[in-house]
């Protein structure tokens, strides 16, 4: 059997991981605070004795797109937004810090802030607890929170504690198992001044739907191309046969 | 199969929900005392197809990875207790809360629930009780049949004129209640609430005191619905909904190619 048919089944193979990644994006168009996926193919060489023509493809994905997405005023007070670079911090299931950008936050009955999934917002040490129960939270631009307690006269607001803002450089974190970020080296990002929150309001997905469609149509033609190269080599096979058959 | 069948499937899934919950904010734009809520949106795991850093030849290293991820879900539906807008009724039993806070409910069944509409009316012994099902206000107030001209204080005091006398008789007190996390309650419809686990024990008061809101007589609390922003969520999540069948339909109409092919 020529191996024709087999890097044309590498090529298919690939292909479908492409396509999974792309629907993945469209799946989470509504996500808040999601980051697309990119894909890409890589050449595999497998040169062995003969004419090097094996190459077999492998998809890959190569990082995420980091631009902010649309930006949406929801006049929820536990909404919180980017903008511009930066992320906040979360403890996530395992224990370890890791980063979002989905900010629709909301108080469980102990007091903890959370992210919708119900993972603790760090602060500056560790988790944040609000004292309960409380009249009036206000999240300011540098993710410091103040509490109104409940009967507490309107100027008694007090500072209960500030979230963790970073702004790693984008060549050093990677999107998780989980779907939230953390540094490729494991390391803790440092706390960073210049990040700015937007309150009342919340990141979109920064999914191209009309982009991911193409992508989509493209790799199915492409996916297609290589079905018919395995019919090549399934023709191919079928004259060798015949060519031997009348000989024989 | 095809992994991304079963991603946009979660896809089309949650988009469903999406607009099960936007219809139903639609469907109570004019529900006194509604409260919206809204669908919140997580990715889900991702698959790790090939790993970071894995070897590609004896001295090479791959410097990319696959990781697939599974599609979304809805992790939450987070209920919105932003004020509404107020109408006057000038009906002396339509109550508003004006700030945080609930109504107290006397459920059948000797249980308590909470709501934030004040249309309020008389039952047959003069009870308040809940113009939907008529269930009794906590701590209960009755209406002596020869009442006439209610009046409701700010802070809750309840008093109505008797005939043959010169200072309104006080009727009782009204009382409001609130939780650490409202958006924790359960909707258990009616316009009702009841507590849970994550909405914390209620913390009952005088209105106006202690950070409640005030009561305000003649007066409704709408619906906290905006409708603008319902119909274009609503349209966003057809168009999803659409984009996502589209991709199941492109990977049938590669399967069904390659099945014809080979």
């Amino acid at each position: 059997m020529d191996n024709l048919l087999y890097i044309a089944m590498s090529g298919a193979k690939e292909n479908q991981h492409a396509i999974s990644v792309r629907a993945n994006n469209l799946a989470n168009v509504g996500t808040t605070g999601f980051k697309a996926d990119f894909e890409q193919a890589r050449a595999m060489q497998a040169f062995g004795a003969g004419l090097p023509t094996r190459v077999f493809s492998m998809t890959e994905r190569p990082g995420h797109n980091f631009d902010a997405g649309p930006l949406v005023m929801t006049e929820r007070e536990l909404d919180i937004a980017i903008k511009g670079d930066g992320w906040f911090a979360v403890q996530s299931v395992d224990g370890s810090e890791a980063y979002s950008r989905a900010g629709s936050l909301q108080i469980n009955a102990f007091g903890m802030l959370e992210t919708a999934s119900g993972l603790p917002v760090i602060g500056e040490d560790g988790p944040i607890q609000l004292p309960l129960p409380l009249a009036k939270v206000e999240i300011g631009q540098d993710g410091t929170i103040s509490v109104l307690p409940q009967g507490a006269p309107a100027e008694a607001l007090f500072e209960v504690g500030r979230i963790k803002l970073v702004n790693p450089e984008l060549a050093d974190i990677e999107k998780g198992l989980d779907g939230l970020f953390r540094r490729k080296d494991g390391m803790v990002e440092p706390e960073s001044p210049e990040v700015v929150l937007i309150n009342q309001a919340l990141e979109r997905s920064n999914v191209n739907a009309v982009a991911e469609m193409t992508h989509m149509i493209s790799l199915q033609r492409q996916f297609e191309m290589q079905v018919k190269m395995m019919r090549n080599a399934q023709q191919i096979d079928q004259k060798q046969d015949s060519l031997l058959y009348i000989m024989g | 199969m095809h992994p991304a069948l079963w991603i946009s499937k979660t896809g089309l899934d949650a988009k469903q929900r999406d607009i099960s919950v936007i219809s139903n904010n639609l469907a109570n734009a004019s529900t006194i005392g509604f409260k919206k809520s809204r669908a919140v949106f997580e990715d889900l795991l991702y698959q790790n197809v090939n790993q970071p850093g894995g070897r590609s030849s004896q001295n090479s290293e791959l410097p990319n990875g696959l990781m697939i991820g599974a599609g979304t879900k809805v992790v939450a539906t987070q209920k919105n207790f932003t004020q509404g807008n107020m109408i006057t009724t000038e009906n002396s039993l339509d109550l508003m809360i004006q700030g945080h806070g609930f109504f107290e409910i006397l459920m059948p069944d000797g249980t308590i629930s909470y709501t934030r509409n004040g249309q309020f009316t008389v039952d047959q012994d003069g009870n308040m009780v809940t113009s939907g099902a008529g269930f009794q206000l906590e701590p209960n107030i009755v209406v002596p049949p020869e009442a006439t001209g209610i009046t409701v204080s700010q802070d809750g005091e309840v008093s109505a004129r008797i005939p043959g006398q010169a200072d309104n008789a006080v009727l009782g007190q009204i009382t409001v209640t609130n939780f650490i996390n409202p958006a924790g309650l359960e909707p258990i419809g009616q316009n009702l609430f009841r507590e849970t686990a994550a909405s914390g024990d209620p913390v009952q008061g005088i209105p106006g005191l202690e950070g409640l809101g005030l009561i305000v007589q003649g007066a409704l609390e709408t619906s906290n619905v905006n409708v603008t922003e319902e119909l274009v969520s609503l349209i966003e999540s057809q168009r999803v909904y659409e984009m996502n069948s589209k991709v199941i339909s492109s990977v049938d109409q590669m399967l069904g190619f390659a099945i014809q092919q080979l």
